[in-house]
């Protein structure tokens, strides 16, 4: 099928004619065109060649591995291959030498993997990246039992013949020190390092596994090839977990300023925006900035400037976004339990038609806000881009003074949404915009149809403070008296209190340094709290399942320290 | 202000997280149980690596057939020491402890008839009611196996005769002949 473009009639191919993906024209010349089975999305999601190179040398080893278990003689090969490989080594030990090596091998079996790992997982707790960390427990905990379970099928002894000087425990092959080793240092590589620091790091990490490496066979502990296998093991394990499960496009790692859900839109990820861009919407991109990162945390906000001089708004989602905000979300039911009936968003493509939609909705009803555009599949589930108007020289509401005739737009923003029945739910001052005078809001992703009673009123309560921070609340509360009754108003701040604002609005009360909301509870009639705290038995029960499910976790990893290399 | 999320969708998620991680680390934990296994007498598969673990003993421990109701649960080996615990239905969890190590320290234990070739054995016991405690040693050249007995109330000493006779003593130069006999011409 065919369609003359993107909002009309659609045409059936002429007779004979080969069949055409391409789908629609657009305003900007270029075609639209419908991805053809088979043809890989604009970011596909695949392993980076390191990380398939050290599965294949992982599979090589477990081949290996099979041969030695089913024949006797693959075994005698081996071992005679590697004492020949060692002899050398071994035979011409000076003493020097010797303490050093030893001291090496101490020092890497017994003490160099707890002191990275504790460091590992101390930083990415600091740094709140809690994937990585679990993502470090889980790596060292399936390299120990990987390396132990095949130690114990294989059975092979230390090197036969040969002295050791050095520490060592259990079967030979693959090493465990080396694969612990290997795993910690990739893993605090990867939850640490910065991605622009990387190679250095795994050059020392390479360096380090490579000297250590020649210390376990130095010491006659390991034979050679129960250091390589060792080492792959540890490697590939600890690469394919963290590029699987936390890939750096992702979940980059990034200190200082920057916000740890805003994601890099340069390098692969800016070429498949701009394709996708191209191909779905017909918009040929010149230039990609973040813009406004500052006020967002649940996305990464986006100004595209198209080959035609037009500006367009357009915001990242990937699955960091959604677990970032699984996890407020479920901090917050602990807390307050239930305080609306809700769900949650279970994937980024639901939370981007969300967004689409509520953009729809609320132009249909009047609020003003940027008119959407459509949406860019960037991975299939896992990142889209939301497209919509950029609003050309508008400013945060609190860059610029507010005059009586925002405050009305504002308020009366408010009784739009009230009218119609919605709740934007994220009222704060970097999601309302000025421009050319008038308000705007913007950022409905978590807009909802039908709220709570309670909900709409701490919508109204969360404007009123924006207003306020930037004149008087006597001033915000008279315009509010023109549209909603006294008794709607003392409801607001009845509902309203430090948990019911959006971080970015209560940061900025508190740094007004007036006392807002007692300002305004004063002005308006008496009422008492609405309390948020909802006690249910669905509550409890979550309460108790997340205790106990930390209390059988904090015991199996105690229980295990030593098993993991952590003590 | 941001949605919330339902709690069996919640429920799920920290189960497969949970599972995930509980699972790995279980894995471990039984793994390294799994290790080493028993040192039987017949293959020599962790005999070699406990010959290893004190390369100085003349005599090397295995077991033959365990009494019933006796399991071996742990072995570790090092490069001092292999010890091996044992459980017993009757005698309770870790009611028998082996240890092959270089020398030890016999104490107040009293030498007795010996059963095992050369070993000199020595015995002590340090409680033998309400439930039987003691120590039996086996000291030769180069090495000294011995056994710590700590039984659940109420069971009998006997078990510990009985388990005690499982032990066997091999020699290194059989070991090393076997050793050249069917995988390489190296000694352990």
């Amino acid at each position: 099928m065919q369609r003359d473009d993107a909002s009309g009639p659609l045409r059936l191919p002429s007779p004979g004619k080969p069949p055409v993906t391409e789908i629609s024209s657009s305003r900007h010349g270029h075609q639209r065109r419908r991805r053809p089975s088979g043809e890989p999305p604009p970011l596909p999601r695949e392993l980076n060649r390191a990380a398939i190179g050290w599965l294949i040398a992982f599979v090589f080893w477990a081949a290996i591995w099979v041969w030695v278990f089913l024949s006797d003689r693959a075994g005698i090969w081996i071992t005679e291959f590697d004492l020949r490989l060692m002899a050398p080594v071994v035979d011409n030990r000076v003493a020097w030498l010797d303490s050093v090596m030893s001291t090496i091998n101490e020092f890497g079996t017994h003490w160099f993997v707890a002191l990275i790992g504790w460091v590992t997982l101390l930083g990415a707790l600091l740094a709140r990246r809690i994937r990585h960390a679990v993502l470090l427990i889980t790596t060292l905990a399936l390299t120990a039992a990987a390396v132990t379970i095949v130690a114990a099928e294989i059975g092979r002894p230390r090197p036969l013949g040969m002295t050791r000087l050095g520490d060592w425990e259990g079967f030979a092959q693959p090493s465990r020190p080396v694969a612990l080793l290997a795993a910690v240092m990739v893993a605090c590589t990867l939850t640490l390092v910065p991605a622009t620091g990387r190679t250095y790091a795994h050059w020392t990490t390479g360096i380090v596994l490579v000297i250590f490496g020649f210390a376990q066979v130095y010491t006659a502990v390991d034979h050679p090839t129960d250091v390589a296998a060792g080492a792959s093991v540890g490697v590939a394990l600890a690469l394919v977990f963290y590029r699987t499960i936390a890939p750096e496009a992702v979940f980059p790692i990034t200190y200082g300023s920057g916000k740890t859900a805003h994601l890099d839109v340069t390098g692969a990820r800016g070429e498949a925006i701009r394709r996708g861009l191209r191909r779905q919407l017909a918009i040929e991109a010149i230039e990609i900035e973040p813009v406004g990162l500052e006020g967002s945390s649940g996305s990464t906000p986006l100004r595209v400037t198209a080959a035609d001089g037009d500006v367009l708004f357009a915001k990242l989602y990937a699955r960091s976004h959604l677990r970032s905000d699984r996890s407020y979300k479920l901090w917050r039911t602990l807390v307050y339990g239930r305080l609306e009936d809700e769900q949650h968003f279970t994937s980024v493509r639901r939370l981007v038609q969300q967004e689409d939609y509520m953009l729809h909705v609320m132009q249909r009803v009047g609020v003003p806000t940027a008119k959407p555009i459509g949406i860019v599949e960037i991975t299939p589930d896992r990142e889209y881009l939301l497209v919509a108007e950029f609003l050309d020289g508008a400013v945060e509401i609190s860059d610029v003074e507010i005059t009586e005739a925002m405050i009305d737009d504002a308020l009366g923003i408010v009784e739009i949404l009230w009218r119609s029945g919605l709740a934007h739910r994220d009222i704060k001052p970097s999601n309302i915009m000025v421009q050319d005078g008038q308000v705007k809001l913007i950022d409905v992703a978590f807009a909802q149809i039908r709220p709570s009673p309670w909900r709409q009123a701490v919508d109204l309560a969360n404007m009123m403070l924006v207003l306020g921070l930037g004149s008087s609340p006597e001033t915000v509360y008279e315009r509010a008296r023109l549209r909603f009754s006294d008794d709607e108003l003392a409801e607001a701040f009845a509902a309203s209190r430090g948990v019911t604002l959006p971080s970015q609005l209560r940061r900025a009360v508190r740094a007004d340094g007036r006392e807002m909301l007692q300002e305004y509870r004063a002005l308006a009639p008496h009422r008492s709290p609405v309390s948020i705290q909802r006690w249910s038995f669905r509550r409890l029960a979550l309460t108790g399942w997340v205790v106990l499910v930390a209390f059988f976790l904090g015991a199996v990893f105690i229980s295990n320290l030593g098993d993991i290399g952590l003590r | 202000m941001k949605p919330r999320c339902d709690y069996g969708g919640l429920l799920r998620r920290t189960a497969i997280i949970t599972g995930s991680i509980a699972a790995g680390l279980l894995a471990v934990a039984c793994s390294v149980q799994e290790t080493i296994p028993a040192p039987g007498c017949v293959d020599g598969a962790s005999g070699l690596i406990m010959a290893q673990s004190v390369p100085t003993a003349s005599q090397l421990p295995c077991f033959t057939q365990l009494p019933d109701g006796w399991k071996v649960v742990t072995v570790n080996v090092n490069q001092d020491r292999t010890v091996v615990t044992l459980d017993s239905d009757r005698a309770g969890d870790g009611a028998a402890v082996l240890r092959f190590e270089e020398r030890c320290d016999v104490g107040e234990a009293v030498p007795a008839p010996g059963h095992l070739g050369s070993a000199q054995r020595y015995d002590l016991v340090v409680s033998a009611a309400p439930s039987f405690e003691g120590r039996r040693y086996y000291v030769f050249p180069g090495g000294c196996v011995w056994w710590a007995f700590d039984f659940d109330s109420g069971t009998s000493a006997t078990e510990a005769v009985a388990l005690a006779e499982a032990l066997v003593l091999i020699s290194r130069e059989d070991l090393n002949a076997s050793v050249r006999e069917s995988f390489i011409d190296e000694e352990i």
